[in-house]
């Protein structure tokens, strides 16, 4: 009997051990699994958009784009026949990667392009030997520090142009492809087996083609050091189409035109809406003492070592989408609770007890919404919602467009009025009280919190477009703001005035969409 | 617990208590507190326990291969103590567990420190071959499994990086009648993914949109070159470790860590025992001297040994 125990107390060692080495081992697979995003047809074409209200283009015929040939004619028949005999036989595994990666949808993929540039691109410059921040080199991008350095407020600027840019050149697309009305190439010839789903959307000018020509143009203004990177892309989207057997050449050739000619105009506006004055630093002194004469006797001082200079204090100062800059000044949050008053002692002593005891679901809440230095930013995060919103709904190309935009638009507009209130009250981190951060400190003044700024203008327009998901992103919304009290890097009082004005902010987006033409 | 397997558990307690007390008043037969790396073996039905406090230290790092330092954290500490338990299965195959609890903290910057228990691990090692002259060669079986809950991405604050590992170890030893010795071995260790809080995340020069983490396998490799004496009553020896990942990305400039990075380090040190009876102590030093994606580190660690013998009722 002894000895059966004895065996029972060694297999009791020795099975478990054995038993979850084998399990180790089997369960190694490195790869990790990334959501798949498939074509679809969408619910609906869209057929008017070609009247919807444009951001910067006066209308959507302001950039001409020539009648294609007609379907009867030889060139394009041509075309058809290159396309069913000599390229789509000959399609490598490659090839046919690209078709389905692109298949997703041109505005999905090169919004979800950019929000990978903006995480590549998201890290702040080290100090240099002197201990001093070299300021990036728009003109030198690839040294050290790299340009641009893709911050929240970098981030949700170019985020919003290039929606805009990609919207601006589908209404126009749409304007062209209902005039001309040249069918796809597999509605022309029935031999043409294309290799994604085909809706009657007529194919002239090619909506892929001037979603990344567009796309191209905003980005390699935005990312210089990548246009080899974006030459890459720009090349494989368009010619994804023509291996999907969607699209012929000639479609191909004038959505480039077209979308490259839209977004230099955007361009053009982007480079005078004062972006370039938004890191100007002679200001701060005057701001710090005009917050001091507003009440503001306790100022924000950055906790990095060496000091590191506010990140963009005058980016209050560039160009709204949606709104004046009277209403700008008319919806800034109210002054926060002062240093050492009651209600700053209340939210002082709600961080304090974070800080000695967080519970891991608040690390969980305050890590997932993070979005921090490395990351695709908060405003990238809210595109990412959006778009995977449009794509679960069957949104055609130009619909998700107005959709990114409406939303872009409200992110950047949250940014700049964020930024403004920050500067004009320049109020003090909890760290400067000697709490410390589970997530990393953002280098700029407390108040309001700009997670919750972007998070409910964000929010709010999504629930407007989406109403059956309000609750929901307006749940995610408030979790994003709490996580920065979570995160300890912000007063409950930052939060709850950032999401209150976030809220305001979204609206003006919302009464914009109300008001374009789209009926949605 | 069936009542038989707790009715065997309570007479396990009796006898442990029993011997734990004759071990107190100083009897004594053969002492081996062993290692996963060496090739010390508990005799048969006899355990050590070890108790052990680490402490590992750096003011630069290297950011890929830019050696560094960072202002904004000053010093890093790590701090452990770790409870270890070897165990005689036979003369020729032990078994030893052990599960740290540790702690890290930074001397300047506002990065909050974190604390938790780690990961259990737990080894088997198996006497392959001996013979006369003084060789011999060992195989050992290791297996990890995080147990605290604790966040893994907040490098270089996370206390671990929640991966399941699996370690295949071959060690050689040669040992002279004198006492000198020398021993080396090589591992291959299999890291499993990990989830992290965030639901996308940067590696590769990509974004992932996924809170699935591929974690590099790694190798460890190290030859030491010491005295040992008296079963194994003194022992010390000098050593260099690598411990290098396969694949893996490189911290970004200016960037903080994060698990998918390969981690590699070099190190030199002193490993020194002395159990003159139950009882004993054992101190280990060692310094990083070449790494990339990791802190130069100087460590040291002083472990409180314990013997269990029951065979000494005889």
């Amino acid at each position: 009997m002894k000895n059966i125990y004895k065996n029972i107390l060694k297999a009791i060692i020795i099975a478990p051990l054995l038993g979850t080495w084998g399990a180790i081992v089997l369960s190694c697979d490195k790869t990790v699994t990334e959501p798949v995003k498939e074509a679809y047809i969408p619910t609906k074409l869209d057929e008017n958009a070609g009247t919807w209200k444009t951001y910067i283009l006066t209308s959507s015929s302001e950039v001409a784009v020539a009648a294609p040939k007609a379907a009867t004619d030889a060139a394009y028949l041509q075309e058809l026949d290159s396309l069913k005999n000599k390229i789509m036989p000959v399609l490598t595994p490659a090839n046919k990667d690209a078709v389905a990666y692109w298949g997703a949808g041109a505005v999905y993929r090169w919004n979800e392009i950019a929000r990978e540039l903006a995480a590549r691109y998201n890290l702040a410059p080290a100090a240099n030997a002197e201990g001093k921040y070299p300021v990036p080199d728009a003109a030198n991008p690839l040294a050290d520090p790299k340009f641009p350095f893709a911050n929240p407020p970098y981030t949700a600027r170019m985020l919003a142009y290039l929606s805009v840019a990609q919207y601006d050149a589908l209404v126009s697309t749409w304007n062209y492809k209902y005039m001309f009305n040249r069918k796809a190439p597999s509605k022309n010839d029935a031999s043409v087996r294309p290799l994604l789903p085909v809706s009657d959307l007529p194919s002239y000018p090619s909506e892929d083609a001037v979603v990344a020509a567009a796309s191209y143009t905003i980005l390699v203004a935005m990312f210089p050091g990548e246009v080899p990177y974006l030459d890459t892309k720009l090349a494989e989207a368009k010619n994804a189409r023509v291996w999907a057997g969607t699209n012929v050449p000639s479609d191909v050739t004038a959505g480039d035109a077209l979308g490259k000619a839209v977004a230099a105009k955007i361009m053009a506006k982007a480079k005078v809406d004062g972006m370039s004055a938004a890191n100007n630093q002679t200001l701060v002194a005057g701001q710090i003492e005009a917050a001091v004469a507003r009440g503001i006797k306790n100022n924000w001082v950055s906790q990095e070592t060496p000091a590191r200079p506010p990140m963009l204090p005058n980016y209050g100062a560039v160009t709204n989408w949606n709104f004046d800059k009277a209403t700008l000044a008319k919806i800034r949050p109210v002054m926060p609770y002062v240093v050492g008053s009651v209600e700053w002692q209340k939210d002082f002593e709600e961080l304090e007890k974070i800080n000695k005891s967080q519970t891991r679901e608040q690390a969980r809440i305050a890590n997932y919404w993070a979005d921090g230095a490395g990351s695709y930013t908060p405003p990238g995060h809210w595109s990412r919602e959006a778009a995977n919103l449009c794509h679960e709904n069957k949104f055609s190309e130009v619909a998700t467009a107005r959709t990114m935009a409406l939303v872009s638009t409200a992110l950047m507009d949250a940014g700049i009025a964020c930024w403004e209130t920050k500067y004009y009250y320049y109020t003090p981190r909890p760290q400067q009280f000697g709490l410390k951060t589970s997530v990393g400190l953002p280098n700029f003044p407390s108040y309001t919190s700009g997670h919750s700024t972007f998070s409910a203008a964000a929010a709010t327009v999504l629930g407007s477009i989406f109403p059956s998901k309000a609750a929901d992103l307006n749940a995610k919304a408030s979790e994003a703001s709490n996580s920065r009290v979570y995160g300890l890097i912000h007063f409950r009082v930052d939060c709850e005035m950032g999401l209150a004005h976030g809220k305001k902010i979204g609206e003006y987006a919302i009464a914009r969409g109300k008001a374009d033409g789209s009926g949605y | 617990m069936p009542i038989k397997m707790f009715k065997l558990y309570q007479g396990k307690m009796k006898t442990f208590i029993k011997y734990a007390f004759v071990i107190l008043i100083g009897l004594s037969s053969k002492l081996y507190a062993q290692m996963p790396h060496d090739v010390i073996y508990m005799p048969k039905k006899t355990a050590c326990l070890a108790v052990s406090y680490n402490n590992s230290s750096w003011k630069e790092y290297w950011e890929n291969t830019l050696k560094r330092e960072n202002l904004n954290i000053g010093t890093h500490t790590t701090q452990s103590v770790m409870p270890m338990i070897a165990y005689g299965i036979t003369d020729k195959l032990n078994a030893i567990v052990a599960l740290p609890y540790v702690s890290t903290k930074t001397s300047a910057g506002n990065l909050m420190g974190q604390k938790g228990i780690q990961d259990f691990s737990a080894w088997l090692k198996y006497q392959l071959v001996k013979n006369e002259k003084g060789f011999s060669l060992h195989s050992v079986l290791g297996a990890s499994i995080p147990v605290g809950n604790y966040v893994p991405d907040f490098l270089p604050m996370s206390i671990g990086l929640q991966t399941k590992t699996a370690t295949g170890r071959l060690i050689a030893n040669y040992t002279h009648k004198s006492g000198i010795y020398v021993t080396a071995h090589g591992s291959y260790i299999l890291r499993s993914k990990i989830k992290v809080d965030r639901d996308a995340y940067q590696a590769d020069n990509r974004v992932y949109n996924t809170n699935e983490v591929s974690v590099p396998n790694a190798t460890d490799a190290a030859i030491r070159l010491g005295y040992i004496k008296d079963g194994s009553r003194i022992q010390a020896e000098f050593f260099a470790e690598n411990f290098t990942c396969v694949g893996g990305d490189n911290i970004r400039r200016n960037d903080m860590p994060f698990p998918t990075n390969n981690m590699t380090s070099t190190s030199i040190g002193f490993y020194g025992k002395y159990q003159p009876k139950n009882i004993g102590f054992n101190v280990r030093v060692a310094k990083v001297v070449n790494g990339i994606n990791v802190g130069q580190a100087t460590s040291f660690s002083v472990g409180l040994l314990y013997q269990l013998n029951p065979k000494i009722k005889k």
